[in-house]
């Protein structure tokens, strides 16, 4: 038995035109039992900024908490929005003064910057390298399918629309060959001026 | 955490159906029922498994635990039972077949990883059903449940299973139980395959999508 796969659980980051899209799945579970299919690992940490925090169900929780600590502390200090490239090297920093004996999460972070509106999109692994790329991230127990479904579907410069749709149907594909994923799905697209928050109709097996 | 292996989880894991099965008496025939998940670790190998197997005309079974382990059962009590058809000139009794799957499973007790459930309608007793759990017990009940969804729907066969149910009712019955079963365990998914086994002969049902029973999803 894996830590990791314990719980169980996906999210995906994919970067758009002018826009950010992140999703995961929802189910909460306890090895091969599902307990809830509403344990979303998505959490808002600023008006544009989201992290998903897939991994060991406990520390997906307190992980969120100490973030959301940090960054109202930063915001009180700076009285500004952070930036999602200073908050990945936050996420990157609580993760690493872990380092040997660490969360249990692989966290994904999208977001654009207050400012600029720029699109941003980046992974972390448990100890807190961090990994920025241009087109999309993934992490999970589903990874490997992630990482099928994002190649074969994923081209640059997709709008809002066409980038929600693009990244429900790779979670949502990736999550059906899990046995401990899936139980429901939540994408959110991220604009300058909105954020769209829509439940995805899975398959609940 | 698997740390210094760079092969994926799945490469060293062994195959299993995990599974929800169930078979279900009424007068005339059986119903057996089975989700269709296959996984190997966590990766789903099959979403769309059979796991209802036929080893005789009239009798099938119901196929839990390592998928190498009760397919090779499975194959040998077939073609026991065929033999035996030759030899018998008469299709062979469901009591039989059971008896030889737990011929098996008990001898090789300590080697196997098997859960089955028997299940099927002869000339001299009509429609029945036989359990074969993990160890080699053989035993007969109006119906049986087993795989490890089952765990998840014994509050619920137990309260809603009545003698004398028709084909349909039964039909019913195993839906919804391994709709409920098939939500619950990781291990259950896909689509339920249904066989009602009669007189005159099997029906095969699938019921996929959005024909699949929708309970409270919580």
């Amino acid at each position: 038995m894996s830590i990791m796969s314990y719980n169980g659980g996906d999210v995906i980051a994919m970067m758009g035109k002018n826009c950010v899209a992140i999703a995961c799945d929802r189910r909460f579970g306890i090895q091969a039992q599902t307990v809830s299919t509403d344990f979303d690992k998505i959490f808002e940490m600023g008006p544009k900024l989201f992290v998903g925090l897939p991994g060991l169900a406990t520390d997906t929780q307190t992980v969120a908490q100490r973030l959301k600590f940090r960054l109202n502390l930063y915001t009180l200090r700076e009285n500004r929005a952070m930036k999602p490239k200073t908050f990945m090297s936050v996420v990157s920093n609580l993760l690493y003064e872990k380092r040997f004996g660490p969360y249990f999460i692989e966290p994904v972070v999208a977001g654009l910057d207050p400012k600029t509106n720029e699109p941003f999109i980046c992974s972390l692994d448990l100890i807190g390298c961090p990994m920025v790329t241009d087109d999309f991230v993934v992490s999970g127990t589903a990874s490997e399918q992630m990482y099928g479904m994002c190649e074969s579907l994923w081209q640059p410069d997709l709008g809002p629309d066409d980038l929600f749709e693009t990244i429900s149907q790779a979670l949502m594909n990736a999550v059906d060959r899990d046995a401990v994923s899936g139980w429901g799905a939540k994408g959110y697209v991220i604009e300058a001026d909105k954020v769209t928050i829509k439940t995805l109709k899975a398959r609940m097996d | 955490m698997r740390t210094n292996n760079m092969t994926p989880e799945w490469m060293d894991s062994e195959v299993s159906t995990g599974t929800s099965i169930m078979a279900v008496e009424f007068d005339g025939g059986v119903v057996v029922g089975a989700d269709s998940r296959t996984t190997t670790g966590s990766y789903i190998a099959n979403r769309v498994t059979d796991k209802l197997t036929k080893v005789a005309d009239y009798i099938y079974c119901c196929r839990s635990g390592s998928a190498a382990d009760t397919q090779a059962v499975s194959d040998i009590v077939s073609y026991h039972l065929d033999f035996l058809q030759s030899e018998t000139q008469e299709p062979p009794l469901v009591r039989t077949a059971a008896h030889l799957f737990k011929g098996m499973c008990y001898q090789y007790r300590d080697q196997l990883s098997a859960g089955i459930i028997c299940a099927g309608w002869d000339k001299k007793d009509g429609g029945q059903v036989y359990s074969i759990p993990i160890g080699g017990m053989c035993v007969q009940q109006p119906f049986a449940i087993g795989g490890s969804g089952s765990t998840y729907i014994y509050g619920y066969v137990d309260s809603v299973f009545k003698t004398g149910m028709t084909q349909e009712e039964c039909m019913k019955f195993v839906t919804n139980s391994l709709a409920l079963a098939m939500m619950r365990d990781g291990s259950s998914g896909g689509v339920i395959r249904l066989a009602i086994i009669t007189q005159k002969g099997v029906e095969r049902k699938v019921i996929v999508g959005s024909d699949i029973p929708r309970f409270y999803e919580g």
